[in-house]
């Protein structure tokens, strides 16, 4: 690369950089100054961190928001890695053409929009009685066809001889799933794992429909909760976004290098 | 053979996954949730409400379980705060179901879309007229908005009386005062404005550019609709539209009134002096007093009215929300003398919210109470409350119907295009077609 190429290239890498650290640059910024003063277009950080903080504790639960999204979160991560892995890995492993068939019209499902399908699932639940339960929140987020996907592509590039040579040495089906392809596996269930997080924690319409208790409220509800209402407090609002933020962040930076390896594929 | 089973077993695994939402809820969870439904429908003295305003509406009816308990210590209220749009989404998705079970005993409307819920969803709402509240004590236009063929279906809560709100220290710059600004036709308020515009280089009036509030409240300022009594769309020959039409454009083009693109600006506009005054629904009053600043320096009035046309008048509506009761109800005699003795028989009550929360009642015999007297500093001493509840009472009604919402939007379009210079005649014929289309004419 010649010089100016290179200073081209890099104008070019930190203009985009810039802007996408400017919103988060900017929630933080508006999280420590006034309303008024964030309606003003501030852009250096201010002193009202702390009366912010006062603020949005008095009105809100954040305590209880924050407990039930990682609750939720959690709950769903471990539930949909569980079963997607499983199915991913009989799709691909234990192949033949109806299960393939079987695949395909899961991959359909990717196409249907949850709006469409939303009235005739509050239906359902609410003949089953889980309206308003955690169960009812869960249950139909936890099978998603891009995880099975997702797993289904990674277990192909799982080499047949490991399985053979593990039935040889005694392993059973479990143990060979267990032992075998999950520790191998382990970028594509952290790639899997940041994709079902941050969907489960930032998930909205589907618990807002299902739940009306406020204690089941999450963090994005309670962010929907302040920009509502004739006056909004702008430094209040951020304050949460950037509590509805962290946790995303961490579990995307400490996931980051498994993350990239699972998307792409690898295995070692 | 192993391979089978093991391959039976992944494949029922995700079946029961995918289908487990029907299945396993049946038999295992039954009883812990038919708890939580009695609770969110409320026990015997125990009410559910949703609405969405820590600082308003949800201080408000807290206010109301507090005045109400000194007769029923027992009663409770369960309040769920759930902002509007999901309030809609939620009922929406009841009633669509047929499964209203979900519904709290009373919940908060925006009045602009409580006609359009009681036509789509009949079923959701309990018909209030005979249940001993006394409607008549409230302003005439806002009880309008929760009419239903006769029908009373709401308790009128917050006002959304149109205020013009103008910076008394710009316009002294100007050389004038806010009484140059009451009871006006906008030919004067434009005349004024451009004056104001060239000596302190400050518009008169922001507005969201893309949206119909001043459109809208012009036009009901005049008693006219974009709908007819039969709730089909009049705009085409609606000549009071067609002023406002022209008044918009011809603001815009002088620079008396600035478009901004989004609510943040709007009030950004306000906070950071840049324009020297707005019109809009009375709440809007609560965002200007963000600016400590600018205490003393506002004054409000009455908004300008139609020059040509026939009713006009210098007063019109906003915004504000009314209270439901629906037929998930348990209680319905607890829900209506609750409503009945506090939000539409209490003075006190609207007593205490009004210093605390600024919420304006539309509840006549409150307006003559000494609260609403004091004079407000932040604006220049005056009594503005007492102000707003008279303008609320002068406010001719409005016909909102099923397809307001469409409307307001088809309209939003045309004056769009109009201020760019398109022809007003067509821009409104098409504007009409658009919402004929919606009601699938």
């Amino acid at each position: 690369m010649t010089k100016g190429k290179k200073i081209i290239s890099y104008t070019f890498l930190s203009i985009v950089s810039l802007l996408s650290i400017f919103p988060l640059y900017w929630m933080v910024i508006a999280a420590t100054n006034k309303s008024v003063d964030v309606s003003r277009g501030t852009m250096l950080p201010g002193m009202e961190l702390i009366n912010n903080f006062k603020n949005l504790v008095a009105s809100q639960n954040v305590l209880n928001a924050m407990t039930n999204s990682f609750k939720y979160a959690i709950a769903m991560t471990v539930l949909s890695l569980a079963i997607c892995s499983l199915a991913g890995y009989g799709f691909e492993i234990f192949h033949d053409r109806g299960k393939d068939m079987v695949m395909s019209v899961i991959l359909l499902a990717m196409m249907v929009p949850f709006a469409a399908t939303m009235i005739p699932l509050y239906q359902l639940f609410s003949k089953a009685h889980l309206l308003n339960s955690t169960a009812g929140f869960i249950l139909p987020m936890i099978s998603t066809p891009f995880l099975i996907m997702l797993f289904r592509q990674s277990a192909r590039s799982f080499p047949h001889d490991i399985i053979e040579a593990a039935r040889m040495d005694g392993l059973n089906e479990f143990q060979i799933f267990y032992k075998m392809f999950f520790p191998t596996m382990r970028s594509t269930y952290a790639a899997a794992m940041t994709i079902t997080f941050m969907n489960a924690w930032n998930s909205y319409l589907w618990p807002k429909v299902i739940m009306s208790d406020t204690k089941s409220a999450t963090m994005p509800m309670l962010v929907a909760n302040l920009t509502e209402g004739y006056v909004t407090d702008y430094g209040m609002l951020m304050l949460s976004v950037v509590f509805c933020t962290i946790p995303t962040i961490v579990i995307f930076f400490l996931l980051q290098k498994s993350f990239a390896e699972g998307i792409t594929g690898a295995v070692k | 053979m192993r391979k089978k089973v093991m391959a039976v077993l992944v494949a029922a695994s995700m079946v029961l996954s995918l289908t487990a939402c029907g299945g396993s809820g049946d038999s295992s969870s039954n009883n812990t949730e038919g708890k939580t439904e009695t609770e969110a429908a409320g026990g015997e003295n125990e009410l559910t409400v949703w609405c969405w305003d820590p600082a308003f509406n949800m201080y408000a009816m807290e206010e109301a379980e507090k005045e109400y308990q000194k007769e029923n210590p027992d009663f409770k209220l369960n309040i769920v705060e759930t902002p509007w749009a999901d309030v809609q989404t939620k009922l929406t998705t009841a009633a669509s179901s047929g499964d209203l079970s979900s519904l709290p005993d009373i919940l908060l409307m925006q009045d602009n879309a409580f006609q359009k819920n009681v036509i789509s969803y009949p079923d959701a709402f309990a018909d209030l007229t005979g249940s001993g509240i006394d409607f008549a004590s409230f302003a005439g236009a806002k009880t309008a908005y929760s009419v239903v063929e006769g029908k009373n279906y709401g308790v009128p809560f917050d006002n959304g009386a149109v205020i013009a709100c103008y910076r008394t220290d710009i316009l002294e710059q100007a050389g004038y005062t806010v009484d140059d600004f009451t009871d006006i036709s906008w030919s004067e308020y434009i005349k004024i404005g451009k004056d104001v515009l060239e000596k302190t280089g400050k518009p008169l009036l922001s507005c969201l550019s893309g949206e119909s509030d001043l459109i809208v409240m012009m036009l009901q300022s005049a008693g006219a609709s974009l709908f007819d009594e039969e709730g089909n769309p009049s705009m085409v020959d609606n000549a009071a539209l067609k002023e406002v039409m022209d008044t918009y454009a011809e603001l815009v083009k002088s620079g008396v009134l600035v478009e901004v693109n989004d609510w943040d600006q709007y009030i950004g506009t306000m906070t950071n002096s840049t324009v020297a005054g707005t019109i809009n629904g009375c709440w809007i009053m609560a965002s200007i007093q963000t600016a400590e600043d600018q205490s003393g320096k506002w004054a409000i009035t009455n908004m300008p009215k139609l020059d040509k046309a026939a009713d006009a008048t210098n007063y019109s509506n906003n915004g504000g929300s009314s209270w439901a009761v629906t037929t998930n109800c348990k209680n319905m005699e607890l829900a209506e003398d609750f409503l009945a003795k506090t939000f539409a028989g209490s003075v006190a009550f609207y007593e205490t919210i009004l210093p605390a929360s600024g919420a304006i009642a539309t509840y006549s015999p409150a307006a003559k109470s000494d609260v609403y007297s004091e004079p407000q500093e932040f604006f220049g001493g005056a009594p503005v409350y007492a102000q707003i509840s008279e303008f609320a009472s002068k406010v001719p009604s409005n016909n909102t119907g099923v397809y307001y919402y469409e409307a307001r939007d088809a309209v939003a379009t045309a004056v769009t295009n109009i201020v760019a210079g398109a022809d007003v005649e067509t821009e409104i014929a098409a504007a009409e077609d658009t919402v004929n289309f919606a009601m699938g004419k």
